[in-house]
C-alpha cells in the first residue's frame, strides 16, 4: 500500500516533468512563430542562413516568401499537414544531424515548388504543360516532367548555396 | 499500482525523446550564436590583420595586391612631363600606381614627400597622408578634423603606420560599407545632383573608392586650437560645386584664384589633376548603367563552397573569365585586343598635348627672358594653364582611356587646342621681341630634363636616403614599440624609381 502511494507520486512528478519540458520546448524552440508565414521563422535555426541570403536577394523576394513556393497552397489542411511533416523532418535532422553542407531538395518537396511555380506562371507556361504531354519526361515527380530549376538554375538561391556561404552573418540582415 | 507504473514508464519514454531534442535546440541555438554574431573589432580598429582573423579570405585576397609591385617609372616614359611640372614635386619622382600594399611605402620613398628631419620640416602638408591609411580616420577621430590637417606631413610619421586597409570601407560593428572621410560627403552635396544621403549599397560599392580616386585639392581654412592659437589647416577638398566634368572643376578654381604652385619656367598659375577616377567614369558607358567600382575591380571569387569578392584591387584584365565576360559575349582576347585600341588612341593623343605642353612653358620662359611684360603674357598664360590642367585631368584618371573613351579623348582634344592657342600668342609675344625663330631646347631623357629645368636630383636622392635611414626609422620604431602596426602589410622591398 504504502509502495503504490510512493509510485504515484513518482508518476505525478514524471507528469508534470513532462508538462514542464514540453513548455519549456514550446518556449526554447519558438514553437508558436511556426504557425506564421514569416520568412524569418525559417531561420531560427542557422541552417537555413544562406538560403534565406539568397532568396533575399533575389527578385523573388518581392512577390514569394519562403512558403509561397515550399508548402503546398491548394488547401489549409495540406499546408498544415505539410509543415508538421517538414518541421518533424527537420527536427530529426536537426537532433541527429543527419544533414550535409549541401542539401537536396526531395521529391515531395520538388513536387510542392514545381505546382507553385506553375500556379504562379500559369499563363506564361501554359503552352509549356500543353506541350509536355507530347515529349519525354524526365522525372516523375514534378508536373510536366522536367523541374524548372534544372534550366532556370540561379531561380531564386542563386548557385552558391552551400551551407558555410554566409559565414559571420554576411548577407542576413534582419538579425 | 498498475496504472501508475504505467504512466510513470510513458512518461519516461516520452521524457527520452523531449530531451534529446531540447539539447539539439540549446547546441544549435549556441551555434547560431556563434554563426550570427559580429567578431569584436574595435572602432576603426587601423590593423587589417585584426580584421583578418575573423575574414581570412577577404585578408588573404587584400595581402595579394602585392604581386602588384613593378615600378614604373612615368618620367623615364615621357621626359616632357618634367617641364610641365618643372617647380613642383612631380618632377622629382612621378610613377605609376602599384597595388594597394605598397601605398604608404610609396608615399614615403617618393622623393616628392622629401627628406624632413624633425615633425615640422619638409614640403608636404599633413594632408598627404590623407588616402593611405586606415590610420587617418583613426586619428581624425581622435584630434578632430581640423587638427589633423594642420601641419607638416612629417607630424604624423609615427601615427600613420598601417596601408589603406579594412577599416577605410567598413563599419566594424555591421561590415557594412561606410565612408570615413567626411569631405566626400560635403562634395557629393555640394555637387548636388547624388547627395550622399541618397547613398544606396550599390552606390556604396563606388563610394568608398572614390573617398580617394577623385580630383581635389587642399582648401587652407583657419581655426583657433583649444590653447586659443590661430591655426591653418590644409583641408583636402573636393572641387565638385560647379559640377564633375574637367569644365566645371577648372572654372571653381578660376573663380577661387586656386593654384597649386606657379610654374618655375613660365610662371604660369597652374593646376595639378589628382585621379580624377569617379568624375570620369561616371560619363562613360560602365559609369551611366550604374555599375560599381567594385563590380569590375572586386568579382566575387569561389573557394570550395564559398563565395566572397576578392579585395585584390586591380585591373579586371587580369581576370576577364570573372569580369567582362559576365555580362559580356566576346572572348578574353577580343577584349584585350579591344582595350588595348583604346589605350593605344588615348596616348597617342596624350603625347602631343605633352610634347606641346612643354614647349609652351620653354617658349613662355624665353619671352619673359626677352622682357615681355605681365599683361602681355597674361592670356597665353591661363592658355597654358588650362591646357595643362585638362591634359592632367583625361590622363590622371587611372582607367580614364577605358572607363570613358570618349569623354577622355574630347578633353585631350581640348587640351591639344589650349596648348596651341599658348603658343599661337608667344610666337607673337616672341616676334615683338626679335626672335621669331626661336626654338625651344630639346632633352632626350628625365635626366636631361631634370636638369634644364634645374633640379639638383643627387642632393634630393642623397637627403631622402638619409631621412629613410633616420627619422623614418624613428618612425618605425615608435610605431613597433607601441603595436599599433601591422607587420605583414609592410613586409617589402624598398623598391623606388631612384634607388638602384
Amino acid at each position: 500500500m504504502k509502495n503504490s502511494n510512493v509510485m504515484r507520486y513518482v508518476a505525478t512528478c514524471c507528469v508534470v516533468a513532462v508538462i514542464g519540458l514540453f513548455l519549456y520546448i514550446v518556449y526554447e524552440s519558438k514553437m508558436l512563430s511556426y504557425l506564421s508565414g514569416d520568412p524569418k521563422v525559417c531561420i531560427n535555426c542557422h541552417t537555413m542562413n544562406t538560403h534565406y541570403a539568397t532568396w533575399q536577394h533575389s527578385s523573388h523576394r518581392e512577390q514569394a516568401s519562403c512558403i509561397d513556393c515550399h508548402l503546398p497552397r491548394d488547401s489549409f489542411a495540406n499546408k498544415m499537414l505539410a509543415k508538421a511533416k517538414d518541421g518533424f523532418n527537420h527536427s530529426m535532422a536537426m537532433t541527429f544531424r543527419t544533414y550535409g553542407y549541401n542539401l537536396r531538395i526531395t521529391d515531395d518537396a520538388a513536387e510542392r515548388i514545381q505546382n507553385n511555380c506553375i500556379s504562379c506562371h500559369a499563363e506564361a507556361v501554359s503552352q509549356m504543360q500543353q506541350n509536355s504531354q507530347l515529349y519525354s519526361q524526365f522525372d516523375d515527380a514534378v508536373p510536366m516532367g522536367r523541374r524548372c530549376w534544372d534550366c532556370h538554375r540561379m531561380v531564386p538561391h542563386g548557385r552558391t548555396r552551400n551551407l558555410t556561404t554566409t559565414q559571420h552573418n554576411l548577407g542576413v540582415k534582419e538579425l | 499500482m498498475k496504472r501508475s507504473t504505467f504512466v510513470t514508464i510513458a512518461s519516461v519514454v516520452i521524457m527520452v525523446p523531449m530531451l534529446l531534442l531540447v539539447f539539439s535546440i540549446k547546441e544549435n541555438k549556441a551555434e547560431q550564436a556563434a554563426i550570427n554574431s559580429v567578431p569584436e573589432i574595435a572602432k576603426l580598429e587601423p590593423k587589417s590583420a585584426e580584421w583578418g582573423r575573423y575574414y581570412p579570405r577577404q585578408y588573404d585576397s587584400y595581402l595579394e595586391t602585392r604581386k602588384s609591385d613593378e615600378i614604373k617609372d612615368v618620367l623615364k616614359q615621357d621626359p616632357n612631363l618634367v617641364v610641365m611640372w618643372a617647380g613642383y614635386g612631380f618632377s622629382k619622382d612621378y610613377n605609376a600606381p602599384r597595388g594597394h600594399y605598397y601605398i604608404l611605402e610609396d608615399n614615403i620613398n617618393s622623393l616628392r614627400t622629401g627628406a624632413p628631419v624633425d615633425q615640422k620640416t619638409g614640403p608636404m602638408p599633413t594632408a598627404c597622408w590623407t588616402c593611405k591609411s586606415p590610420d587617418v580616420p583613426r586619428l581624425i577621430e581622435e584630434k578632430g578634423e581640423l587638427d589633423f590637417f594642420t601641419g607638416k606631413w612629417a607630424r604624423w610619421g609615427n601615427e600613420i603606420v598601417n596601408p589603406v586597409g579594412c577599416a577605410d570601407c567598413h563599419d566594424n560593428e555591421t561590415m557594412r560599407l561606410t565612408v570615413t572621410r567626411d569631405y566626400l560627403k560635403r562634395g557629393l552635396d555640394a555637387e548636388g545632383s547624388e547627395p550622399f544621403a541618397d547613398a544606396n549599397h550599390q552606390d556604396m560599392r563606388t563610394l568608398v573608392c572614390v573617398q580617394c580616386h577623385s580630383e581635389y585639392y587642399f582648401k587652407k581654412t583657419t581655426w583657433t586650437d583649444p590653447t586659443g592659437g590661430e591655426q591653418v589647416a590644409k583641408v583636402v577638398t573636393f572641387p565638385w560645386d560647379n559640377g564633375l566634368s574637367a569644365e566645371d572643376i577648372e572654372s571653381y578654381y578660376d573663380e577661387r584664384e586656386f593654384t597649386d604652385w606657379t610654374h618655375k619656367l613660365s610662371r604660369t598659375p597652374m593646376l595639378k589633376a589628382q585621379h580624377p577616377g569617379y568624375e570620369t567614369f561616371k560619363t562613360g558607358i560602365h559609369g551611366q548603367n550604374n555599375l560599381a567600382c567594385a563590380d569590375c575591380h572586386m568579382p566575387y571569387v569561389r573557394e570550395g563552397g564559398v563565395k566572397y569578392s576578392s579585395h585584390k584591387i586591380g585591373s579586371p584584365l587580369e581576370d576577364i573569365q570573372n569580369t567582362c565576360l559576365n555580362c559580356h559575349g566576346e572572348t578574353e582576347q577580343e577584349f584585350k585586343d579591344i582595350i588595348a585600341r583604346k589605350l593605344e588612341r588615348k596616348n597617342e593623343l596624350a603625347n602631343i598635348a605633352t610634347g606641346i605642353l612643354a614647349k609652351a612653358h620653354l617658349e613662355a620662359a624665353k619671352a619673359w627672358e626677352l622682357g615681355a611684360t605681365e599683361a602681355e603674357m597674361k592670356a597665353a598664360l591661363m592658355d597654358i594653364r588650362h591646357g595643362q590642367w585638362r591634359w592632367d585631368f583625361a590622363v590622371a584618371a587611372h582607367g580614364g582611356f577605358f572607363h570613358a573613351p570618349e569623354e577622355t579623348l574630347r578633353i585631350l582634344g581640348s587640351a591639344i587646342n589650349k596648348a596651341q592657342d599658348a603658343r599661337f600668342k608667344l610666337r607673337v609675344i616672341l616676334a615683338k621681341y626679335g626672335a621669331v625663330d626661336y626654338e625651344a631646347p630639346g632633352y632626350a631623357t628625365k635626366e636631361e630634363a631634370q636638369e634644364l629645368i634645374g633640379l639638383p636630383m643627387e642632393k634630393l636622392v642623397k637627403d631622402k636616403m638619409e631621412f629613410l635611414g633616420t627619422v623614418r626609422e624613428e618612425w618605425v620604431e615608435d610605431a613597433a614599440t607601441r603595436g599599433i602596426y601591422d607587420p605583414k602589410t609592410r613586409e617589402m622591398e624598398f623598391s623606388t624609381s631612384y634607388s638602384e
